[in-house]
């Protein structure tokens, strides 16, 4: 069919803002090509935020779950898997005269450690 | 599943308040009153495009000159958003980014009758960056609760841009509004030339049977009036407090009713500008889509034609 | 020796005089190639790369703007003045930037071969003995990536796609060549600029470079090459121009000429 050379392809667009974050899925556009797609991908979804990286990737090429609840549904209690299913810890080290302590705590106290150790290094 | 079954379920999911998407099954009602609305704001948005474009080249200092560049790039990168949820609505009957711009010079799409309208002075470029815009800006915001889920995704980025669009509009208007009595005037008299355009731009204030459709679905949530009061309740009184004059003898609020009282566009003008293209722009400005579209096919065939040479290397 | 700020520079008069020169050269060729951009403004081939064009459109102005800050901060006029308060004789963008915009092809190619030089020219002052001007130039360099690739693309892909696309790129090509040379070059002081380590090399080491990366761009577009870069008919660079130049201006200064005192 002669109209359909006119036909661009459809292409979904991907951002990743910095180095520590994955890319996120922003909207899609037609272009002729990936290289063209990239180009245009930039000036149409990055005009004011700053990117590291960029995907485009041709839409027949993505498989996706359907909007299906049922797909991403979970009865039943998985309570033993989260944090929220420990809360008795806080009463048991109190036994032991101990505080609960979170992963969080410690996170930040090992962060804390390195920037006071940089602070004497400088 | 019969045609009921699935009707009745999905309108239960429109009451619940949940979201659409594209891939979703629809009935044919809603999917036709998606594309009608969503190409209809993704042409106003290019259609849009030009009333301030004319005046790009023309803007007098050099920020002013990148400032408008930006926002009518920006309302071209809307067109662009919205032509792509319209075009994967209007994708299982067949129709696709080409026929989707080809229906603007071939006038099977509308577009806003502010967009028909002359942009004359650079006072028209700037009541259109902060009165249409506002205008559309309290349009979109009522929308982004919309029941479709890939328009409310793009509205919330148009959104987020047009806030740009808001301070730029302002902008021009305060220093004209500040400046000499020549810039005062042309002040005046584009808001003159704007007002009557930009009440009929909410719409008819009766609600429609294909508005009441678009309410019945959650396609929209509130009225044309509704809109339009909220317009007159953000605007009049700033309006008013640059020392501008609105055209229009009756305007007052109305402290009883809780409303503003106005005088009634020309609805069967704006209306005729809107449906046949009499407005005295549209048909320039169709004419300048169809010169980029049409004029440039052999660009769009090339870039193709060369793909597939770069692919079989 | 080193010009370390506009205060130091001020001081050789000389150096001032052909320093500015150069600065003209520079937002005179951003200004009016960026104004040109600005009308395809709604009107490219796709939705897509209409949105992507207007930003090269701003890169330009911003750079031009960038240039008249650095000529007010010698003691010419504000930024705005300078761009919408000067005759075209005035003028030292090269002529070829002015013209109309012809088709997508004629942009395409005028916009990359200007690139390409624009990418040699930064790199020629990228070292100045004007701080200042090294500097932005630096900037400027790196937001022009993106633009060099940009035409690229586009130059090689017209070029290879064959048919009615290669068919206007050739004709493109043969109506800038005559008006390359106008572009492709340092204007009147060269040598002093050399002298005095403004720009690092001559007319003819920018122009040798850029026939070598060119050549290689008209192959993989599958183009003939043209041959020698004649010297222009009408030089930008000494203040000659086309009634084009003329017609944009007035184009551009219509609000400004209203009412140059007031605030728009």
């Amino acid at each position: 069919m002669e109209e359909k050379q006119t036909e661009y392809s459809i292409f979904e667009v991907f951002i990743q803002r910095t180095q520590a974050e994955h890319h996120v899925h922003v909207g899609s556009l037609v272009a002729p090509s990936p290289d063209v797609a990239i180009q245009t991908a930039r000036e149409n979804f990055l005009r004011r935020e700053k990117a590291v990286n960029i995907w485009v990737v041709p839409r027949d090429q993505i498989t996706a779950t359907p909007y299906e609840p049922d797909f991403f549904t979970r009865e039943m209690d998985r309570k033993y898997r989260e944090v929220a299913g420990y809360t008795e810890n806080g009463r048991l080290w109190r036994m032991f005269k101990e505080k609960a302590i979170t992963l969080e705590e410690i996170v930040a106290y090992v962060e804390g450690r390195k920037a006071r150790e940089r602070k004497k290094q400088a | 599943m019969t045609e009921d079954v699935r009707y009745a379920r999905f309108m239960e999911r429109i009451e619940r308040g949940e979201k659409i998407e594209a891939t979703d099954w629809m009935p044919d009602e809603y999917r036709h009153l998606l594309i009608k609305l969503i190409h209809m704001h993704a042409v106003s948005e290019i259609m849009g495009a030009y009333p301030e474009k004319e005046w790009v080249p023309k803007a007098p200092t050099l920020r002013r000159k990148l400032a408008i560049m930006a926002k009518v790039q920006d309302e071209m990168g809307h067109g662009q958003l919205l032509l792509r949820v319209a075009e994967d609505l209007a994708a299982p009957l067949g129709k696709t980014r080409e026929d989707l711009v080809e229906d603007v010079y071939k006038s099977r799409v509308k577009f806003h009758n502010v967009f028909h309208m002359e942009a004359k002075t650079w006072a028209d470029a700037g009541v259109i960056g902060w009165l249409v815009d506002g205008a559309a800006i309290i349009n979109q915001a009522a929308l982004l609760e919309t029941s479709y889920a890939p328009y409310a995704r793009v509205l919330k980025r148009i959104c987020a841009e047009e806030s740009f669009h808001m301070q730029h509009g302002e902008n021009i208007i305060l220093a004209l509004a500040m400046g000499t009595e020549e810039q005062k005037q042309m002040l005046q008299d584009a808001l003159n030339y704007w007002w009557e355009s930009l009440l009929f731009f909410f719409g008819p204030k009766e609600v429609t049977p294909a508005a009441e459709r678009m309410l019945h679905y959650r396609i929209r949530t509130k009225t044309n009036e509704e809109l339009r009061q909220k317009f007159l309740d953000k605007y009049v009184p700033r309006i008013w407090s640059i020392g501008l004059t609105i055209p229009d003898p009756h305007l007052r609020y109305d402290e009883e009713k809780k409303e503003w009282v106005y005088t009634e566009p020309d609805w069967e003008k704006f209306g005729r500008i809107v449906r046949y293209n009499e407005g005295p722009k549209s048909k320039e400005r169709m004419e300048l889509r169809r010169t980029a579209h049409e004029g440039q096919r052999w660009v769009r065939e090339a870039m193709i034609r060369s793909r597939m040479a770069t692919a079989a290397v | 020796m080193k010009f370390e700020n506009a205060a130091q520079a001020k001081q050789n008069e000389r150096v001032l005089t052909i320093l500015k020169d150069l600065l003209f050269q520079l937002a005179d060729d951003e200004l009016t190639l960026g104004h040109r951009d600005s009308e395809w403004l709604g009107l490219c081939p796709d939705i897509e790369g209409d949105v992507a064009f207007s930003s090269i459109a701003q890169d330009e102005v911003g750079h031009a703007v960038f240039f008249f800050d650095l000529l007010h901060e010698l003691g010419e006029e504000d930024p705005d003045s300078l761009a919408f308060n000067r005759s075209s004789k005035a003028r030292r963008n090269g002529v070829l930037l002015e013209r109309g915009n012809g088709d997508w092809a004629y942009s395409v190619a005028r916009h990359y071969f200007y690139d390409l030089f624009e990418d040699l020219r930064l790199q020629a002052i990228a070292d100045s003995s004007y701080l200042p001007l090294a500097h932005g130039a630096a900037k400027i360099r790196r937001e022009e990536v993106y633009h060099l690739m940009h035409m690229h693309l586009w130059f090689t892909r017209l070029g290879k796609a064959g048919g009615e696309a290669k068919e206007r790129l050739e004709k493109a090509v043969q109506s800038i060549w005559p008006e390359l040379g106008g572009l492709l070059s340092f204007g009147l002081h060269e040598q002093e600029l050399l002298k005095h380590g403004i720009i690092s090399f001559d007319t003819h080491e920018l122009r040798r470079r850029w026939t070598s990366r060119m050549k290689a761009a008209f192959s993989e577009a599958g183009l003939m090459w043209p041959g020698e870069i004649p010297e222009p008919r009408m030089d930008g660079r000494k203040g000659e121009h086309s009634e084009e130049l003329d017609e944009l201006l007035s184009t551009m200064t219509e609000v400004y000429r209203m009412d140059p005192a007031a605030n728009w």
